[in-house]
């Protein structure tokens, strides 16, 4: 079939001129483009044999890398005599990462010097002032492992960030020693934890001890009260002569895996008597909640203080809690 | 035919023979142990029963009573290996015993596997998809335990393999109709041996159909031809009647039993899990983590080769589809793609309970490794056309060494291992995931125990069952004047096996014992996974 003639005449356009190319780059991405688009199965084919040939190298060198990487026995031996020589009452030994707990197997529990004083090992997901007091620490030894896969300067960070004067890291083997002196250390007038024996308890058919505790996978040092009946009734503990300061922290929280339907804790902090302040310990909130109550008009004051722990329901494994009087 | 016969025969004794060696210096899972006593009740009710027909449905209330929460098959022949190479024969111990009959299923696994890759891919496929699948360190370590889900990984590739060479053209010796013969029995297998067989049927029908929508010209090799009805058919007669057969407990109140059994694991609780963090208690849960958990203990050679895998399905698919590539067999593809995918997808599902790493989704993986082994071969011959083998080889090597050595390096650690994208078993542990789970590596400090703990100390093994401990008694693994304490406050000895969710326990053996320092542990990479710790005077 013939076209009507176009009475107008044929049209002509002139094709747009190419944009400038100074640098060849729109030239070789056509050409690359032209090359590789579509992809052939030769094209696919050469990718995933890069990414397996990649994968494979990078996962040999992983392998072969990974010991060189990671302290040997005489390493950890080596850092567990330093710290046993060095260490002294007011320090405490900090891991990064975190779960490098060999060290517990490996490193003094106590002075070896002073077999009465103990040299806590902390294994704590952060050192952050917000986060953690230290309370009772003065200097921290950092033992890291910096080869190791996931290791991060986040801890020594946060350890430095709070300390007056640090010295190291040294390394020993593929260990890091480093030792951090704290700013401000927190150093309680009084800890009702550890003058547990000196209250009067009253917590008909629950328990009241000291203990360490999980609570939001932590080991917490702590007065454990428990509530295994069915409906439990308020505990009460009484510390008589409890010299005050600026403050009284806290922290508490609720002891081991708790389910999201598990009941809640009430705190009330009663000094002569007279309610102070209070905190609460709830499932939908786990962790290790901290707390603190204004003391300052009281400060140098020797006085009554009250713990009324209220639960809302039956909680055998209980509720963690530490006190301190703040000078 | 022959070499195909060989390949597959010689990766299946190769399996044996390396689950055999080294499955000595595994531990005991808490499930194993229920298992293994269960399947020795099971061997004495068919001996009594052998006796005593006339009060067989007395001696299955009695034998099948134990762990009737799943069937009978798999855990029957636990007990029937135990009965000839423990008790007629003395030649292992009651725990080995049992574990052939799981050597056996890896064994069918393996030879599946061979035989399905050398129909899709040649020789090459044969030999390289059995290794694909078991060089994965939890794969490996899952072989050599008397549990479960290795065997119906086993058992759901085989109803599938059937299922496939009964819609295929090659049916070697068996006609159409003994193919969906055996799709039948061998879905009846799966199905007595664990509940999630269940996805079975629907998984292959969604393939025939999709398969049937334009797969039913153009076929290659004249695949996929019709057939499927006959297996479907087959699946519904044979699959539950298999189930009943091999299963007594099922012998009578029928109905019910099965309705307790389906209704245990439709509500079964949740455990809580470790993942980034965060321990998983309730749902809804992250529908990443079996992606993320796969990505994260498939060596990551193996892992981009299985990945490589699906996209080439998948492009075979989309060209078919197209018109373009007449001769892929679609319902082939859609078989292997929908069998790699839905068991991830069920477990991905936001309410089904997360827990146990990879092996809640394990029947996807031998689909995986044949994808795998598939897309290696052809990356070979479209990358070196004359001569591809060498191609291939070179690609297998280098995805398969770096998952050998992490096989060897993880063990007996199975449920520790991860891979170098997590950066094995430090990285996991810096990521906050689960370390490891159920008892098992208790092992590694049995030796520990033996030499210093002190007589008839009273131990607490955490996680470990009193069935495992006794089991490591009897098989002269454990001292046995050992015995075994209700908590860290009635121990001499506390064994603290690393589970995050249950750290308060290790805390309260610090508060019991006075003292946070372990005597003894076990360790990967220095990651903790077993710590003992004692009381003063308890260890010498």
């Amino acid at each position: 079939m013939s076209q009507p003639p176009d009475h107008q005449g044929p049209s002509y356009k002139l094709p747009s001129p190419p944009p400038p190319d100074p640098t060849g780059w729109l030239e070789l991405r056509r050409k690359a483009r032209a090359t590789f688009w579509p992809p052939r199965p030769v094209a696919w084919a050469g990718l995933l044999a890069l990414a397996v040939a990649a994968a494979g190298l990078h996962g040999l060198w992983f392998l072969g890398s990974l010991p060189g990487r990671l302290p040997s026995p005489t390493d950890w031996k080596a850092v567990a005599a330093l710290v046993a020589r060095d260490a002294r009452p007011g320090d405490a030994v900090a891991l990064s990462p975190a779960w490098a707990e060999r060290a517990r197997e490996i490193l003094p529990e106590r002075l070896p010097n002073r077999p009465d004083v103990a040299l806590p090992l902390l294994a704590l997901s952060s050192y952050a002032e917000a986060d953690e007091d230290l309370s009772g620490v003065r200097r921290v030894w950092l033992v890291s492992l910096p080869g190791a896969p996931g290791a991060s300067p986040r801890i020594a960070r946060q350890l430095a960030s709070r300390s007056e004067a640090s010295e190291g890291p040294l390394q020993v083997g593929r260990l890091d020693l480093t030792r951090y002196d704290l700013r401000s250390p927190l150093l309680p007038l009084h800890s009702f934890t550890e003058r547990l024996a000196s209250a009067s308890i009253q917590n008909p058919g629950g328990r009241v001890v000291r203990e360490t505790r999980e609570v939001d996978l932590l080991p917490r040092t702590c007065i454990v009260v428990s509530f295994p009946g069915p409906r439990p009734e308020p505990a009460t503990l009484a510390f008589q002569a409890v010299p005050l300061g600026r403050a009284l922290r806290g922290h508490l929280g609720l002891v081991g895996d708790v389910s999201a339907g598990a009941p809640s804790v009430s705190l009330r902090v009663k000094v002569d008597g007279l309610e102070m302040g209070r905190a609460e310990a709830r499932a939908a909130r786990p962790g290790w909640s901290a707390f603190q109550i204004d003391t300052a008009r009281i400060s140098g004051q020797t006085r009554q203080v009250t713990l009324e722990v209220v639960p809302s329901g039956s909680l055998p494994r209980g509720v963690c809690i530490d006190l301190m009087s703040l000078p | 035919m022959k070499l195909r016969n060989g390949i597959a025969t010689a990766w299946a004794a190769g399996l044996l023979l390396a689950a055999a060696t080294t499955s000595p210096t595994v531990g005991i899972s808490r499930d194993e142990s229920v298992y293994v006593e269960a399947g020795a009740s099971y061997a004495r009710f068919w001996r009594e029963a052998l006796r005593s027909p006339g009060r067989v449905l007395e001696l299955a209330d009695h034998h099948y009573a134990w762990n009737h929460e799943h069937p009978g098959l798999a855990k029957g022949i636990f007990g029937a290996t135990r009965s000839l190479l423990s008790g007629v024969l003395g030649w292992t111990g009651e725990v080995q015993g049992s574990r052939y009959g799981a050597f056996l299923f890896a064994a069918l696994l393996a030879l599946v596997l061979a035989l399905w890759g050398f129909d899709l891919a040649g020789p090459l496929g044969g030999a390289l998809a059995p290794a694909l699948f078991f060089l994965v360190p939890r794969h490996f370590h899952h072989a050599r335990s008397a549990v479960l889900d290795l065997p119906v990984s086993a058992l759901w590739l085989a109803t599938t393999y059937a299922f496939w060479r009964s819609t295929s053209a090659s049916r070697g010796r068996l006609s159409t109709a003994g193919w969906a013969m055996a799709t039948g029995l061998l879905l009846g297998a799966a199905l007595a041996t664990k509940h999630n067989a269940f996805f079975l049927p629907p998984v292959l029908l969604a393939a025939w159909l999709l398969g049937s929508i334009r797969g039913r010209k153009g076929e290659a090799a004249g695949r996929a031809e019709g057939g499927g009805p006959w297996a479907f058919a087959a699946m519904a007669v044979l699959g539950p009647l298999v189930l009943v057969a091999s299963w007594p407990w099922l012998w009578h109140h029928t109905l019910p039993r099965i309705r307790d059994w389906l209704g245990y694991h439709l509500h079964h609780e949740n455990y809580p899990w470790m993942y980034f963090g965060e321990l998983l208690r309730e749902p809804p849960f992250p529908a990443s983590y079996p992606f993320v958990i796969t990505a994260l203990t498939v060596p990551a050679a193996i892992g981009v080769a299985m990945l490589g895998g699906v996209a080439q399905a998948g492009g075979r698919i989309v060209a078919a589809w197209r018109g373009r590539a007449t001769s892929v067999s679609l319902p082939t593809e859609w078989l292997l793609l929908l069998n790699a995918a839905v068991p991830i997808a069920i477990i991905a599902w936001p309410t089904v309970p997360h827990f146990g790493g990879v092996k809640h989704w394990m029947p996807a993986m031998p689909f995986l490794a044949l994808l795998a082994a598939r897309a290696l071969v052809t990356a070979g011959q479209l990358l070196s056309p004359r001569r591809p083998a060498i191609v291939t080889g070179v690609l297998a090597a280098l995805a398969l060494a770096p998952a050998a050595w992490q096989v060897v390096r993880t063990h007996p650690f199975g449920t520790a291992a991860w891979n170098e994208v997590a950066g094995g078993a430090p990285g996991a542990a810096s990521m906050g995931m689960q370390r490891q789970f159920w008892g098992d590596d208790l092992v590694a400090v049995l030796p520990a125990l033996n030499a210093h703990a002190v007589p008839g100390a009273r131990i607490w093994f955490q996680e470990a069952t009193t069935l495992a401990v006794k089991q490591h008694q009897r098989d002269g693994k454990l001292r046995p004047d050992f015995v075994v304490a209700s908590s860290p406050e009635d121990a001499d000895v506390s064994i603290w096996q690393y589970h995050q969710e249950f750290r308060d326990r290790e805390f309260r053996t610090w508060t019991e014992f006075r003292t946070a320092r372990p005597v003894a542990g076990a360790y990967l990479d220095e990651v903790p996974l077993v710590q003992v710790y004692a009381r003063p005077g308890a260890w010498r």
